[in-house]
């Protein structure tokens, strides 16, 4: 056995590394186009489009879409009446998309309301209002015209949902990508290119200290991205955190699990060649098609339907699909699993082909 | 030591001993493997075969050891273009694990003082050289690794880096040099290896290998000049130090 001397410690490397990456890329003004300035941008083009409010969807069944009920339902400007067949609508309920599910019986004496558990907000909007509409049918129908109370019944309308509070969180996932992928891929390339990876080879640094430490550099970015789209967003344009603070670190909590899925990608495009000009598109195929399609700007259910389950498994949806969990449904992380199971399973598949790829020189 | 890259043996079979205290030169033409070389013993590259040992440790073995020991100047190295030169020493300073006092005391000593806050890359190519030079000196190594230190300069600042490196050598380091021009040999190399395609063709100083092989009958056929056309432009524009 040869007696081999480990690597000295790595922790002031690290450190080194992280901090001064992180000072270089902030003074590198793609870095701060395409982390801050682009994102901002479109959230402002966009925040300025439709301030027009989406009140609550109930699912009423296609078959029992009639009778007088049915009418005051539909009149009403808080509700927006979605239709279907009763096992669509169920599922929509419980996967949060619709407030309520409700079955009017042909003759009208029986009307059942299914709520779902998963956002009691709103579950707790949509009941109020049913009750007050089935009450004034109630006293119509008892042809009690000066009842003994008068019940002064009004409208309570449900979350205020703008087009922000949808599109904001998208655009946090796409700087969150822009920044894991075409951000860390050129930037490996370059400093293998300028031989700055090389001379710090020659110090007693390891590459897996690099690696972490330029990781750590952009997860410092990708938190200030979320921070500064979320702070524009709560101050210019309303966006509406539904549990405060608790929002905001749920945000940032699944910015650092996203980035650690997504960086494995950008190490893989980094490894494919060593020449900006022939990851470029590679970067963009990777990037592009997902920032259109997987829900930044539209959900992915205005998709046809035959293309929804291949785009519900894309990375960015799934990030998409989760951070909006949390800033429209307000749920908590538990309720994330399918999501985080997927980035896992993306993140896997990257590293994995990274490994392959990957090389120093 | 054997180095060979698929199909190309860039180093054959070399082998060759480095005095403690002197500077040593590797010259070669362009291709002729004294990088390949340099980069085996800066453990920056594995040996195909073959032993190598930098103050008595064996380089595969004690890679770590070794990189806290020695000062490496690679050929065209390259630096964040973006941080500054202080940020870029304070940065070599963690990653070699050592304090610094005060970087611009070690910029003073490279004539960089002026240009502390400069990035690097809007550094001149002979400051780019002696900042190299800064931030391989900045752990104190006993020996210095320099890879082609003066190509691509002008004679001003090839002249001012020479007497960088003396100051270096005087400071009790031990050097290691390649380079391909020969009055560089000359003025600063102990000693020096002449290697061409991959193999050393011969070792020992520059004037014993002078004097051999005028004893072989060689003679030059032009006439000693007193001076030549490096004299004569040095002493048109002057020894000082020119930056674009």
């Amino acid at each position: 056995m040869k007696n081999r001397t480990g690597s000295p410690s790595q922790i002031k490397p690290f450190f080194s590394i992280a901090f001064y990456s992180l000072r270089a890329m902030l003074r590198n003004r793609a870095t701060v186009f395409f982390g801050f300035a682009f994102p901002l941008i479109f959230i402002s083009v966009f925040g300025l489009f439709g301030g027009n409010g989406v009140s609550l969807t109930v699912g009423i069944p296609d078959s029992l879409q009639k009778g007088s009920m049915y009418e005051a339902l539909s009149g009403s400007k808080a509700i927006k009446v979605e239709g279907g067949s009763e096992v669509e609508l169920q599922k929509k309920l419980v996967q949060g998309r619709i407030a309520g599910v409700l079955k009017l019986e042909e003759t009208a004496s029986s009307i059942q309301l299914s709520i779902s558990q998963a956002d009691p907000q709103q579950a707790a909007a949509v009941t109020s209002l049913i009750s007050g509409v089935v009450n004034k049918l109630n006293l119509k129908l008892a042809n009690i015209t000066n009842p003994p109370i008068s019940l002064d019944i009004r409208e309570v309308s449900g979350r205020d949902f703008k087009f922000i509070d949808f599109f904001l969180p998208g655009i946090i996932g796409f700087a969150l990508l822009a920044t894991a992928v075409p951000n860390t891929a050129f930037g490996l390339i370059f400093l293998k290119k300028t031989l700055v990876l090389k001379r710090i080879f020659a110090t007693p640094t390891k590459g897996s200290t690099i690696l972490v430490g330029q990781a750590a550099s952009r997860l410092i970015i990708v938190l200030a991205q979320a921070l500064v789209i979320l702070g524009v967003g709560v101050v210019a344009f309303n966006f509406n955190l539904v549990h405060g603070f608790f929002t905001v670190t749920d945000i940032l909590i699944l910015s650092v699990i996203g980035l650690f899925s997504f960086l494995g990608f950008g190490l893989f495009v980094a490894g494919l060649s060593n020449e900006e000009n022939t990851v470029a598109p590679i970067a963009q195929l990777i990037i592009l098609p997902q920032f259109l399609v997987a829900g930044t700007f539209f959900p992915v259910d205005a998709l046809p339907a035959w293309i929804q389950p291949a785009v519900n498994t894309l990375p960015l949806a799934f990030f998409n699909t989760a951070i909006r969990k949390i800033t429209v449904e307000g749920l908590s992380f538990d309720h994330l699993l399918p999501q985080l199971l997927g980035l896992a399973v993306w993140s896997i598949i990257a590293y994995a082909a990274a490994s392959r790829t990957f090389k120093w020189e | 030591m054997v180095k060979k890259y698929e199909d190309l043996l860039a180093v054959d079979n070399i082998s060759f001993n480095v005095q403690e205290g002197e500077i040593f030169g590797l010259l070669g033409p362009n291709g002729a493997g004294k990088t390949t070389t340099l980069e085996i013993i800066e453990t920056l590259r594995k040996p195909t075969s073959g032993k190598v040992t930098v103050d008595g440790l064996d380089v595969s073995d004690h890679s770590w050891d070794v990189k806290s020991k020695i000062g490496v100047q690679l050929q065209s190295a390259g630096f964040y273009p973006d941080l500054t030169l202080i940020e870029l020493l304070k940065m070599f300073a963690a990653l070699y694990q050592v304090e610094v006092d005060d970087p611009v005391k070690i910029l003073a000593k490279f004539n960089l003082e002026e240009k502390k806050k400069s990035y690097w890359q809007k550094l001149s190519g002979g400051q780019k050289q002696r900042f190299s030079l800064a931030t391989t000196l900045i752990h104190n190594p006993k020996i210095v690794f320099l890879d082609e230190p003066t190509t691509g300069l002008d004679p001003q600042a090839r002249v001012h880096l020479w007497d960088e490196i003396r100051k270096i050598h005087k400071e009790g380091r031990t050097i290691v040099l390649t380079t391909h021009y020969m009055q560089e040999a000359e003025e600063l190399c102990n000693r020096v290896a002449i290697m061409d395609q991959g193999k050393i063709i011969k070792t020992g100083s520059p004037k014993d290998l002078i004097d051999e092989l005028i004893a072989s009958g060689f003679r030059k056929e032009q006439e000693v000049k007193q001076a030549d056309m490096e004299d004569v432009f040095l002493n048109l524009t002057g020894r000082h130090l020119r930056e674009e």
